[in-house]
């Protein structure tokens, strides 16, 4: 099939603030894995969730970090104990890398080599 | 439709264990992850790992595309079609999306021959044994109702985008239903509006710009995850941002009244008097706006400018003059 070049249309994207929050089955969903999953993850501590009139609500943010759990567990099968120190540890190199663009921008310093 | 050669993707042989093939998978799904790897075609690369995977790692599945192999071979990249009825005596449990990937996304290759509609097709033509399905229900007619699975995308934005809004222009590759049903791969354009106050890791939502849905139910949602670009200028943690600002010695020892250039706008900012090592000015409310908006923080050091002329040196000789016990070594580490 030769691929299609469409013409653009304008789509208003929707900004998933800390309101625009997401059933267990939304999230289980979002991530492919099954709505018990999300259950145990949140049983130990591995995923955040607020309990609004008895359901769990999960931020966007939480999406994020779910769908790198379900990936890492599914790719190297996993301990979700594990998975989650992984995404923690992505997630801070993440953050200091950040930092450290931001300090060799501001002070014109490259990565010191090797 | 482009012959996909799953063993060399995984560089593995035909006669490979299930063993050789979960540790090549491990060992290149380590080196392509998207969140460590700094190849430039990581993502690409992981996504065809998954999909050879999720072939070769199940059974069912992998018994089928051996048989495949057999009956029409192919070279990898060749143009090719399944032969009818390929499949006929397999059976695949479902989950090819679960075991290839969370996104789901996958080529049209694998859509082919063991996607959603594969299965629909499948199941129809099972069930079409039992109750006559009319001559042109090849495809097996409408598939069940399913809903299109959900893409996920990263989107690289401007800190200053958060602050105005902005437009802006993807190509995705994307999925829809031919007029005989069956999933084909395209390229297609979209414009996006950017609402302001975006933060980074935030997710935008497309409504329906996932996968197609089978039997009338909807579309999937495309979510694009939201990364700034790195900016010397300044920087965002949450809604708070983070600017380097440069003030002269008299200014952070005397205090001033500065003109700032930020994300926010011109903004005219009261330095106060006597300086004081990583000093921050905090400007409340002046960060990602929202209906809490974050603060702006600005990072003030002192420039000190160079002396060319003898008036420049001289003014450096007399300020020392000025102050004979000044140790600027006096504080450790300083």
């Amino acid at each position: 099939m030769t691929p299609a070049h469409n013409t653009p249309t304008v789509q208003p994207g929707e900004l998933l603030d800390d309101t625009a929050l997401f059933s267990l089955e939304d999230l289980a969903r979002i991530c492919h894995v099954a709505p018990g999953w999300v259950s145990e993850r949140l049983e130990a501590g591995l995923l955040q969730a607020d309990s609004l009139g008895g359901h769990w609500r999960f931020a966007s943010a939480t999406v994020v970090r779910a769908r790198r759990l379900a990936q890492l567990e599914t790719t190297f099968d996993a301990d979700p104990q594990l998975a989650a120190l992984t995404a923690d540890l992505i997630e801070e190199v993440a953050h200091l890398r950040q930092r450290l663009q931001h300090l060799e921008a501001t002070t014109g310093r490259g990565a010191r080599p090797g | 439709m482009e012959f996909k050669d799953y063993y060399q993707v995984l560089g593995v042989g035909k006669t490979a264990t299930a063993d050789d093939i979960k540790k090549a998978y491990r060992k290149l799904a380590r080196k392509y992850h998207p969140d460590v790897s700094k190849e430039a075609d990581a993502m690409a690369r992981m996504a065809e790992i998954n999909e050879a995977n999720a072939v070769l790692s199940d059974p069912e599945k992998r018994e089928a595309y051996d048989a495949l192999g057999r009956q029409a071979p192919h070279r990898p990249g060749q143009d090719f079609r399944p032969p009818p009825n390929w499949d006929a005596g397999f059976e695949f449990s479902d989950g090819a999306g679960a075991a290839g990937g969370p996104d789901g996304e996958f080529s049209d290759f694998f859509e082919q021959l063991f996607g959603r509609h594969a299965r629909a097709q499948r199941a129809h033509r099972a069930t079409g044994q039992h109750r006559q399905a009319p001559p042109d229900a090849e495809w097996g007619g409408a598939p069940p109702p399913s809903r299109g699975s959900d893409h996920h995308a990263k989107i690289e934005l401007n800190l200053l985008d958060a602050y105005q809004g902005a437009e802006r222009s993807l190509t995705l590759r994307g999925a829809r239903l031919d007029d005989a049903g069956r999933m084909v791969h395209e390229e297609r354009s979209l414009q996006v509006k950017i609402p302001k106050g975006v933060r980074e890791g935030q997710l935008i939502r497309l409504t329906g710009q996932g996968s197609p849905g089978t039997g009338g139910a909807p579309a999937g949602d495309l979510f694009l995850e939201v990364q700034f670009k790195p900016d010397p200028r300044w920087r965002a943690i949450d809604r708070d941002v983070y600017q380097p600002v440069a003030v002269a010695p008299w200014e952070a020892e005397l205090g001033a009244v500065i003109e700032v250039q930020t994300p926010a706008g011109a903004l005219e900012v009261t330095v106060p008097a006597h300086w004081k090592s990583a000093r921050k000015l905090r400007l409340k409310g002046r960060g990602i706006p929202a209906a809490t908006p974050g603060d702006l923080y600005l990072e003030l050091t002192v420039a000190l400018p160079p002396a060319h002329s003898d008036a420049e040196r001289a003014a450096y000789t007399a300020m020392a003059r000025a102050f004979p016990r000044f140790n600027p070594r006096a504080t450790p580490g300083a």
